[in-house]
């Protein structure tokens, strides 16, 4: 049944994408070939905690990726990439919702930051995708998409 | 044994027998006598088995994280290191100690096991320039910069098994060989010979007791531990007996260590206010603070000496009584070769070296452990909780919670002075929460914060009054066609019938009515009829619905006087309110408890940041604005008088019903925090919330030297320049009015002649009122135009 949806929704999504005059080739990880890495923190202090967040993430120890994560949000609360971040690993431990709240939140602190707002409205299509509602998902990617194009 | 069969003959004739009468009754003696035993057997066992692992739960405050750039001086440092039970040496090598340098400190920390694993100890050492972290190294090594220290979290409380015993547990072989001999040398000579009872000293004590003398013990380790599972006092012939029974039972199920490790970890050794000491690991901690590993000969023997009556031989207490009982132990080591001669000596000579202040055992936050207690009982079983050991970091701030209590005592003090109110009869409560994540930094239940006891924070439910107020604003402003922050509000008298009820007649504050308001005026200045009659144009039901999205599950009754605050909330509540409001309308539910770890450092649980978004950025935005006002021009301009006008502080005062309550919520950029102040027989105070409340948030917030409250500008607000008074729209180059946010599209669309500008000329008497509506220059500007309405 999910996996119907989720093929369902990719093949729409490859519609929009050709309608739109948007590559197919539209991941993130394409987004992040074309642009240099984005500078996540300014603090050292928050730095190492994001590359204690990534290892412990690689190892698969979700809860302690997400604890240090937290720990780095005490330091700058209003950093959206952290925000991003927390969503990407809520996704990643298939809490959908949580996901797209954590999106939204980084969305809020994210100002003019196109390529963040676009990396964010994929992790909520992403997540809806998955939570099996194609037409919020569609939504969601579409705006990434837009977003992305207008970057 | 087997009981013989017998039939009713043999039965009858051997009935008439003497002899097998006595053989029956010796049977049935035997019988019962080995069912007693079996009892003993089983409850000792039981006792044993239970005991030996039943360590309390610990609870941690929030470890201090230090980097460069962050705002900490060297004193407050200082002050987390002696938290912390730190102790200044000159040379800071060995764990948990430091000194000062030149522009910071020198210091060793601890091994700690964290929820995400062991952090070893590390020398070294930090600088302040400026009211900030400049730098933080490893001692020995100039090059590299540390980026982060997480410092060990204060302990502060423990979760204590039934009869509030507290233990630290440790293995037989953790503890010193000078402690056990000392102990086998004093209490028990025989101990690895016997088998669990000592016949000789039985038969003395027996002798003693049956002559008439004083009963004495003679007790070995064994019955004494036996002694200690069953804590009575009690003195008799068959206690006696019981417990010889039980110490024969225990050797023969037990081995000689596993006996003497328990003991050493339960024997009772004094008593901290409700809380009992027990097991030498945490003596040494309660009485030398300092672990059972670091005490010398002297110091032990005074442990060792306080087994035969911790009270009686207190050394805080009765010094000299323990100190004699030290020398005795001392003597009796020396004369058993456990020290030296010359040990002996040297150590006979020297002080007790009881430090004064017991280390924290029963917590010194006792309403915020309350806190943690409630929402560890939802998920944990309570033996759980006592026994296992579990290890729980939770979210308390000590230097927020000191000074919210140190701003309620204060403030309480001087407002019972200055409004001749009789002394310690007001009472309050203070939650501090953090902006952004919702987790509680402080808890105080009352004026006298450290005496566990009536918890105001948490279970005072009292009406709160115009707290309720931003509620209804919100609800309107989510509705930008129609409200917008210069609606005109109708605040004319007002009469609101409903079947069943009497009719509703709301009045202002000041007993008067204001005619037509814009809205930021009627919440700047808590304008209850506007207020209401807005609310009952929006609907009631639709605006209390409201609650539970924003975390409120109490459901006030469905009238429009709930409108006006005439419903119950305890402080806790009504911060998870303001929360939603401060962190632009995400819900984060409040969290006391960040992880639970269990003894051997596995993470058990942990509660994760939450967040929802539960009302729209926009709305939230415009609202935040209107509290700022509160602050800036309304009822609680006063702030001022604590914190400086450029911290935008958003806040709402409450005052209810015969001046019996006073509230104040608010928020800055990192701290959603609620004070209520109140008597707690419900009596009037004679105080509003700003004369009140406001006044501790004030100072509390004064001495933690807040954030800014600068929220983030949503996409769909744009701030245009118009009168606030009047709702004319003006140029966005036009000095006459003031910039204030509508959410795109709502605000007035003609715009006006702009007025001439005021300038510093002042030529006329309506000029030099308008001069305070320039935009910089928003202190004053409220008061003027307030002041022309209604003056």
């Amino acid at each position: 049944m999910k996996y119907r949806y989720i093929f369902l929704t990719a093949a729409l999504l490859m519609l929009i994408a050709g309608c739109a005059g948007v590559k197919t080739e539209t991941s993130s990880e394409s987004a992040a070939q074309e642009q240099p890495a984005p500078v996540e923190s300014e603090n050292k202090a928050v730095i190492a905690l994001l590359d204690l967040a990534h290892t412990d993430n690689e190892a698969g120890r979700r809860e302690a990726a997400g604890a240090s994560l937290e720990r780095a949000l005490r330091i700058e609360p209003r950093n959206p990439w952290l925000w991003h971040e927390l969503a990407q690993l809520r996704l990643t431990q298939g809490q959908y919702e949580q996901a797209i709240s954590m999106a939204r939140k980084s969305n809020s602190f994210a100002g003019q930051d196109r390529r963040l707002q676009a990396l964010n409205w994929r992790a909520i299509g992403d997540a809806r995708v998955a939570q099996g509602d194609s037409a919020g998902a569609e939504q969601a990617l579409k705006q990434a998409a837009e977003l992305e194009q207008s970057q | 044994m087997k009981f013989p069969s017998l039939s009713w003959d043999r039965f009858r004739s051997g009935f008439n027998s003497y002899r097998k009468v006595i053989r029956l009754f010796a049977l049935l003696f035997l019988l019962g006598l080995s069912g007693y035993i079996y009892f003993l057997d089983v409850t000792i066992r039981e006792a044993f088995e239970g005991r030996k692992f039943a360590v309390p739960a610990r609870v941690y405050g929030r470890a201090l994280e230090v980097y460069p750039g962050l705002k900490l001086t060297s004193a407050q440092f200082a002050d987390e290191l002696r938290r912390d039970g730190y102790h200044e040496n000159p040379e800071p090598n060995a764990p948990a100690t430091y000194k000062y340098t030149l522009n910071g400190l020198e210091f060793t920390t601890r091994d700690f096991v964290f929820g995400d694993g062991p952090q070893a100890a590390q020398h070294l050492s930090i600088e302040f320039d400026d009211g900030k972290v400049s730098q933080i190294q490893t001692r020995g090594d100039k090059e590299t910069d540390l980026p982060l220290l997480r410092m060990e979290p204060p302990l502060i409380g423990g979760i204590y098994p039934g009869h509030n015993e507290d233990r630290e547990l440790l293995k037989l072989n953790q503890f010193p060989k000078l402690l056990i001999d000392a102990l086998i040398a004093t209490e028990d000579r025989k101990y690895y010979t016997h088998w669990g009872i000592d016949p000789r000293g039985i038969a003395r004590a027996l002798y003693k007791t049956v002559t008439g003398q004083r009963i004495e013990g003679g007790s070995t380790i064994t019955q004494q531990l036996v002694k200690n599972f069953f804590l009575t006092s009690e003195r008799t012939l068959t206690r006696k007996g019981t417990e010889v029974l039980m110490a024969l039972l225990l050797e023969m199920h037990y081995s000689k260590g596993e006996i003497l490790e328990t003991y050493l970890n339960e024997v009772f050794l004094g008593q901290d206010s409700s809380r009992a000491i027990h097991g030498f690991g945490l003596a040494s901690h309660f009485y030398f603070d300092r672990p059972l590993e670091q005490l010398e000969p002297q110091e032990i023997a005074t442990l060792v000496g306080m087994v035969k009556g911790p009270s009686l031989y207190d050394p805080r207490k009765n010094p000299e009584l323990a100190l004699k009982r030290r020398n005795v132990v001392l003597q009796e080591m020396a004369s058993q070769n456990v020290i030296t001669q010359a040990q002996f000596v040297a150590a006979r000579r020297k002080p007790l070296g009881v430090v004064q202040r017991a280390p924290i055992g029963t917590s010194p936050y006792p309403a915020f452990m309350q806190y943690v207690y409630r929402q560890l009982q939802r998920d944990y079983r309570e033996e759980d909780l006592r026994s296992e050991g579990l290890r729980i970091f939770t979210t308390l701030d000590p230097i927020i919670q000191h000074q919210a209590e140190v701003a309620l005592q204060s403030r309480l003090t001087q407002i019972e002075k200055s409004h001749r109110i009789p002394a310690n009869t007001l009472e309050g409560a203070v939650v501090v929460s953090s902006t952004q994540n919702g987790e509680i930094q402080a808890i105080v239940g009352g004026r006298e914060a450290q005496y566990a006891g009536y918890n105001r924070a948490l279970d005072a439910q009292r009406p709160i009054g115009s707290l309720a107020k931003p509620i209804v604003y919100l609800t309107a402003l989510e509705m930008p066609d129609r409200y917008t922050l210069i609606t005109p509000l109708d605040d004319s008298p007002l009469v609101w019938s409903q079947p069943g009820t009497p009719d509703w007649k709301p009045n202002n504050y000041d007993l008067k009515f204001h005619g037509m308001v814009p809205l930021h005026t009627a919440l700047a200045q808590s304008f209850n009829v506007a207020t209401a009659r807005m609310g009952i144009e929006l609907g009631v039901e639709n605006i209390l619905d409201k609650l539970p999205l924003y975390g409120i599950e109490r459901q006030p009754p469905p009238f429009a006087s709930s409108l006006l605050g005439a419903f119950d909330l305890s402080p806790i509540e009504v911060t998870q309110l303001y929360q939603t409001f401060a962190d632009n309308g995400f819900r984060t539910p409040l969290r006391a408890i960040r992880e639970i770890v269990t003894a051997d450092g596995k993470p058990l649980q942990r509660f994760p940041l939450n967040v929802e978004q539960v009302a729209p950025a926009g709305p939230v935005y415009i609202l935040t604005a209107a509290l700022q006002g509160v602050v800036r021009e309304g009822t609680a301009q006063n702030l001022v008088n604590w914190l400086p006008a450029d911290l935008h502080v958003a806040g709402k005062t409450g005052t209810t019903d015969d001046l019996r309550d006073s509230w104040f919520a608010g928020y800055t950029g990192d701290h959603v925090a609620v004070v209520w102040v109140g008597r707690d027989d419900n009596k009037p105070t004679g105080l509003t919330g700003s004369s009140g409340a406001m006044t501790v948030w004030g100072e509390m917030m004064k001495n933690l030297q807040p954030e800014p409250l600068q929220p983030v500008v949503p996409d769909d607000i744009e701030m245009v320049n118009v009168d606030p008074v009047t709702g004319l729209r003006y140029d966005d180059d036009c000095q006459t009015g003031e910039k204030m946010p509508f959410i795109k599209g709502s605000a007035p669309t003609v715009i006006s002649a702009c007025a001439s500008p005021s300038t510093d000329e002042q030529t006329n008497e309506k000029s030099a009122e308008d001069a305070k509506v320039k935009p910089g220059d928003k202190q004053d500007s409220g008061k003027s135009w307030f002041q022309r309405l209604f003056n």
